[in-house]
């Protein structure tokens, strides 16, 4: 049997003096009945915790099987909600500039509307500038709104169809290229057996499409492998730069939260998906993997 | 395409839209004048004019503002726009020098064409150069015999502005704005990828008070000195960081400058290496920190990388001083898993004082931050949740 030929090294990381598009980020929020099958609670203190009920979601439970008084469930969308504010700071603190807009996913596809903004000065010199669609924003305020409105219908969709999804984004890759910014779509997809389908035609790609796609283990009554094929198809079909598509069904909490962190990677400095290596471990090295072990007796691998 | 973000957006605009041909010039004026101009005002002559024909702009001059106002008439646009001066500025007659100077040149305004979208930035232009020389005038009146003395060894130098600084509650004034570096100097050249739209530059503002003494028995007193940069060109460098050269007693611009801009100089072409110095910063992160999330490939101030200790997960972002590697990057951490009482990702202080040495090169430096890290994200850690457990 001849041996494997070696498999090149990554390419080093480099930072050239290409200019870094400012974003303009669309949020697709998968809100079918599978939005709300039940998380596994922490097991231990580190889980995620939130301080109040100001973000509108229940508290995580601190300990499982404590036997104290029964709190609600976290659910698959809450913990997304948090993620996606989790997401909101963390890249407003990279660089402000960069903004959000939200929309829900049942059958089709549905916008959630900002409040109208005026801007008296752009609109008193016709001939200068251009028409910006208020939907984008980079105000947290409006972000934290947005995201508490997404919710859940209960109901189980028997389709999922993408094409108004990419229709937007392809209108708003436009728009976004003729003001100097970078559009990216990422889908949060919650359906084990409901594949997503789309009649996008073959057309230039300007928008960078990120997904996220949680979902049950593999059992005699799902396709969660169908499902992920399918969306990787539709990844590459629409993706102008390259697009991460990732997946847990761990139904942890803090695995929503490190994935998208891996999220607010900027499109145009990334590596090819089989090349990333984050997140690092920062530890003493014969520690780590120890304390990873102990803490859920999962082996962590940043790729997980 | 460049954004929208260059067009100034007014303080305050309320009432009708600009004529169309009348917003055509101011358009053109700020999409394509060098100089910082900003609108501050946009109303109408009419009480309930369709239109606004009428605007306040703020032109830079002398390292300060003036501002004039534009009349326009929108009931008779081939009319060629009034422009009111500043209070201060009764003597200043820009058609009436025309006519004394005699040589037959004229205004911009003598040939006015309402239709072409050029006429606002070229009557600007005109009116902001005769105000120059009218300023030079002024001071040259001045019964100093120092600013007398000035005035006569720097005029010579391109892109000298000069003003009287009128102040209620002291001696007057004379305040002088020296461009530094040579007039063709290009800052954007040191940046690699750089976006600036506008030209950057360096200017030596120079205060000095009038003693109306014809004599030169005494010693006249200093000046005041400042560096004042145009606004864009703090990403590379910054003045306020900048110690001027002494000014020795009986000292004269002819003598101060060359000195002040021979060090210049050296801090610039500093300032550019070490633009060169954080990226390669930055790019030494990856083999320890991995590929890092978002970085600033331009100034390359900023670095994002995203770390893991055990199970908690957090990001570390990393500030890069202008002076670095003389300074540290200031480092600040924030949890990707525990929320404060607002709703936002607890965050740590920006931390620089841990062990740095400017000395030791890229791959050890980030050895070194690691080492830090290893100890310092558990205290992060334990704070994050110290601090969940204290809102309860």
């Amino acid at each position: 049997m001849d041996a494997a030929p070696p498999v090149a090294a990554p390419p080093r990381y480099s930072l050239p003096p290409v200019r870094r598009p400012e974003e303009d980020i669309l949020f697709c929020v998968d809100v079918d009945l599978e939005a709300l099958t039940e998380m596994k609670p922490a097991a231990s203190a580190s889980g995620p915790s939130s301080g109040s009920a100001s973000t509108g979601s229940p508290q995580q439970p601190a300990g499982a099987g404590a036997g104290g008084a029964a709190r609600p469930a976290l659910r698959r969308l809450d913990a997304v909600k948090q993620a996606l504010l989790l997401f909101v700071h963390g890249k407003r603190k990279i660089c402000p500039g960069h903004r959000f807009a939200f929309a829900s996913l049942g059958e089709t596809v549905s916008m959630v509307r900002h409040r109208p903004c005026h801007d008296p000065f752009i609109s008193r010199l016709p001939l200068v500038g251009f028409r910006v669609k208020k939907d984008f924003s980079s105000d947290p305020g409006s972000a934290m709104e947005a995201v508490h409105s997404l919710a859940a219908s209960g109901s189980r969709y028997e389709t999922a169809d993408l094409t108004p999804l990419f229709k937007i984004a392809y209108q708003e890759g436009k728009r976004a290229e003729s003001q100097g910014r970078l559009l990216r779509v990422i889908l949060i997809y919650c359906r084990s057996s409901t594949k997503p389908h789309h009649q996008w035609p073959v057309k230039p790609k300007n928008f960078t499409l990120d997904i996220f796609y949680l979902h049950d283990k593999p059992t005699a009554d799902n396709c969660p492998q169908k499902v992920y094929d399918a969306l990787v198809d539709a990844l590459e079909h629409v993706s102008q730069y390259e697009g991460y598509i990732l997946e847990t069904s761990q139904g942890l909490a803090r695995v929503i939260f490190r994935e998208m962190c891996i999220l607010l990677s900027h499109p145009m400095q990334r590596c090819i998906q089989d090349d990333l290596d984050i997140p690092k471990q920062v530890a003493k090295k014969t520690l780590a993997t120890e304390a990873a072990q102990n803490e859920d007796g999962t082996p962590v691998s940043s790729q997980q | 395409m460049s954004p929208s973000a260059d067009a100034a957006a007014p303080a305050s605009t309320s009432g009708p839209p600009l004529a169309p041909l009348i917003a055509a010039q101011l358009s053109y004026l700020l999409s394509h004048s060098k100089l910082p101009i900003k609108v501050e005002q946009i109303w109408s002559g009419c009480r309930n004019g369709r239109y606004s024909d009428r605007f306040t702009l703020s032109i830079p001059l002398c390292l300060d503002y003036v501002h004039w106002d534009f009349l326009y008439n929108a009931l008779a646009p081939k009319v060629a726009p009034d422009v009111v001066f500043g209070p201060d500025d009764e003597g200043f007659q820009p058609l009436v020098d025309y006519a004394e100077a005699g040589s037959g040149d004229k205004s911009c305004l003598a040939g006015w064409d309402y239709r072409d979208p050029r006429g606002l930035l070229a009557l600007v232009h005109e009116l902001r150069e005769l105000y120059v020389e009218y300023h030079k005038k002024q001071v040259a009146k001045v019964d100093d015999a120092r600013v007398t003395f000035e005035l006569s060894t720097v005029l010579s130098k391109e892109g000298i502005e000069v003003c009287m600084v009128p102040s209620a509650d002291r001696p007057e004034e004379v305040k002088f704005s020296v461009p530094l570096l040579d007039v063709d100097f290009d800052f954007a050249k040191l940046v690699p990828g750089c976006p600036w739209k506008l030209p950057q530059k360096i200017h030596l503002q120079v205060i000095f008070p009038i003693s109306r003494s014809s004599s030169y028995s005494s010693v006249p007193s200093a000046p005041r000195l400042k560096l004042i940069s145009t606004p864009d060109l703090k990403s590379l460098f910054s003045v306020e960081d900048e110690k001027l050269p002494p000014w020795s007693n009986g000292m004269c611009l002819a003598e101060y400058l060359p000195a002040l801009e021979e060090s210049l100089n050296l801090r610039v072409v500093e300032a550019s290496a070490s633009i060169g110095a954080r990226r390669r910063f930055i790019e030494a992160l990856a083999p320890t920190f991995g590929r890092p999330i978002e970085a600033d490939p331009i100034f390359c101030r900023e670095a994002t990388v995203l770390s893991i200790s055990g199970i908690f997960t957090f990001l570390v972002h990393f500030a890069i001083p202008l002076q670095f590697p003389r300074q540290q990057p200031a480092l600040t951490l924030q949890s990707s898993q525990h929320l404060n009482a607002n709703g936002t990702p607890i965050m740590s202080l920006p931390i620089n004082d841990y062990p740095w040495s400017p000395r030791w090169d890229q791959a050890e430096m980030v050895e070194r931050i690691y080492d830090f890290l290893t100890d310092e994200c558990q205290n992060f850690k334990k704070f994050c949740s110290d601090t969940i457990t204290q809102q309860k």
